[in-house]
């Protein structure tokens, strides 16, 4: 059980095609703050509309809207790590005892129902161990730790009460 | 942020306290009675002692082990390259990093522990284990942390001489905390200005990758304060086609393979400030689609100066996908000499630094395969490598 999902991460990860690009937007432009200000930053949402949606609609070719539980459902287009939606949680909503970390990487994921994009919050839920079920990895637009706000291997729970990483949840923030 | 750094604070007050009443507690309590009554001890016309390892081969390979399901634990294994056969195993703590001794004598694990398993007050700790015994022989509190992350080599280094352990922290500052691991002491935190990873350059000497392609490189005295702190120009494109953080770095000869996701290599001199050399590239006509992938995906064997890498057929955006061949380099020629086929893709690999280099490779079923790394052949395999291993480590390299 365990083999296959780690399994399933793995070859997940050639087949995600995760939209990095707003991300890669926003945080080129924080980079220069990174390196002066030397503390990583919270990111910030990109309302400019600057958002490439290149990779989005390359992820939107095979995306669905139906089954969260699923590495291919719309908003996990730039999701990593094992989904809150198969841990007792949901896509917006942390397992029960675990707690929202304030920080994400963001997305834009593009909704197949209606053809629009939508910026997407990847806010770890943390306080518990792994939960070790339905590992998704995208690795589309992603980058090596020396640039941490686009890098997918950084425990995300900067500011949550702990930084035990449990699941990764997928919150809406609106329109891209 | 600032709740966070304070969490941590209040949280090793806290572990002050509670290590100082243990202390106490043990000097005043009361002798345990012994669980067991020697009567209860069973005769064996056998002996069964522990085992003690010889000193360690260049030949054996230390595989680190996150256990992505159970973060919180992981384990470093120990295997004879001929053969395969289990040394021995080590525990460790959340996203550990390992860092080998020169001399050999210890193996080095930079990792984190909370005092109820996945709760309670964190400690961010190094640990040192005798390389024979394998018992923990000592530790140092790290008060700023570490960097949690999946285990990647370069987050913690030891300097020329062996003297100092530099483990990367970014929680949320950047820092590398200094550990002087002679002494066993924690000296403090070298600032890298938003750069990241740590490379050794020298006996007090460190560099750093910044997030627009160039080197920080920080002089430190004995004390673990900088003295000096240089930045180099950018090298390549950070933005467009970035260099794996797993560089292969050779630390004795000071001599490092930056290879970027397009399959650029940038030999990089380490010793002081870094030098990097002209670029080269791993492909050349008739490798169209073939990139250079996986996690720990290039290995410099020193003595023969050949620079092996994990390639796999694949676009863009496929920098984390496992290698179907490792390519092997003369790196003085800029020249492919050989293409092994691995029986088993492998995200990680790295090769043994005697004569006759062994080349290990870990697959994503958890399986540990060894070839002959000149001629590729398969020597052999092993499964059930734990359940995710990641890291390879050898003596010497």
């Amino acid at each position: 059980m365990i083999l296959d999902a780690f399994d399933r991460m793995m070859e997940s990860a050639a087949r995600q095609l995760a939209q990095r690009s707003s991300r890669r937007s926003i945080l080129a432009r924080l980079g220069t703050v990174l390196a002066g200000g030397a503390i990583l930053p919270l990111l910030p949402v990109d309302k400019s509309g600057r958002a490439k949606l290149a990779h989005a609609n390359e992820f939107a070719k095979t995306a669905q809207t139906k089954d969260p539980t699923q590495c291919n459902y719309w908003r996990y287009c730039s999701s990593d790590g094992y989904l809150c939606e198969c841990c007792g949680g949901t896509m917006n909503k942390c397992p029960p005892g675990s707690y929202a970390s304030p920080t994400s990487w963001i997305g834009t994921c593009i909704n197949p129902d209606d053809g629009q994009a939508y910026l997407i919050a990847y806010q770890d839920c943390c306080g518990k161990d792994s939960c070790g079920l339905c590992p998704c990895l995208g690795t589309e637009g992603e980058m090596p730790s020396y640039r941490p706000e686009l890098n997918n291997d950084i425990i995300w729970c900067f500011g949550a009460p702990s930084m035990v990483y449990h699941c990764s949840s997928q919150v809406l923030i609106g329109k891209a | 942020m600032p709740v966070e750094g304070g969490r941590i604070v209040s949280g090793l007050i806290g572990l002050w306290l509670a290590t100082a009443a243990a202390v106490v507690q043990a000097q005043q309590a009361p002798a345990i009675p012994a669980q067991m009554p020697p009567a209860a001890a069973q005769p064996t016309q056998e002996d069964h002692p522990t085992l003690v390892l010889p000193e360690p081969s260049p030949r054996w390979v230390y595989v680190l082990e996150p256990v992505f399901p159970y973060l919180v634990v992981s384990k470093v294994w120990i295997f004879d390259g001929d053969g395969l056969a289990v040394k021995g195993m080590i525990n460790g703590g959340y996203t550990a990093n390992a860092v080998l001794a020169h001399d050999k004598s210890r193996l080095w694990l930079a990792e984190t522990y909370w005092s109820r398993g996945s709760r309670g007050t964190r400690t961010d700790v190094v640990t040192a284990f005798d390389t024979k015994t394998l018992d923990p022989v000592g530790e140092v509190v790290l008060p700023k942390g570490r960097f949690l992350v999946v285990p990647k080599k370069h987050n913690a280094t030891l300097t020329s001489d062996g003297r100092y352990l530099l483990s990367f922290n970014m929680d949320p500052a950047f820092s590398l905390s200094v550990v002087d691991v002679e002494e066993m002491k924690y000296l403090g935190e070298l600032d890298t200005q938003g750069c990241s990873l740590a490379f050794p350059t020298g006996d007090t000497s460190v560099a750093s990758l910044c997030p627009d392609g160039r080197f920080l490189h920080i002089t430190f005295d004995a004390s673990g304060r900088a003295t000096k702190t240089e930045l180099g120009e950018p090298f390549f494109d950070a933005e467009k086609d970035p260099v794996f953080e797993h560089a292969a770095i050779h630390r004795p000869s000071k001599q490092g393979y930056f290879l970027s996701y397009d399959g650029w290599v940038y030999p990089v001199s380490l010793d002081g400030m870094p030098k990097v050399g002209e670029r080269w590239k791993l492909q050349g006509a008739g490798d169209e689609g073939w990139r250079p992938g996986g996690w720990q995906l290039a290995a410099f064997h020193a003595g023969s100066k050949r620079l092996f890498v994990l390639m796999h057929e694949g676009g863009p955006w496929t920098h984390k996908q496992a290698g179907e061949e490792v390519w092997v380099f003369d790196v003085e020629r800029k020249q492919r000499v050989a293409r092994h086929k691995l029986p088993h893709h492998s995200h990680s690999m790295t090769v043994s630094q005697d004569e006759k280099p062994l080349l290990f490779a870990i697959t994503e079923t958890a399986m540990l395969q060894v070839l002959d790394a000149t001629t590729g052949e398969e020597k052999g395999h092993r499964e059930g490598v734990g359940i995710s291993p990641y890291l390879l480590y050898t003596m010497g390299e």
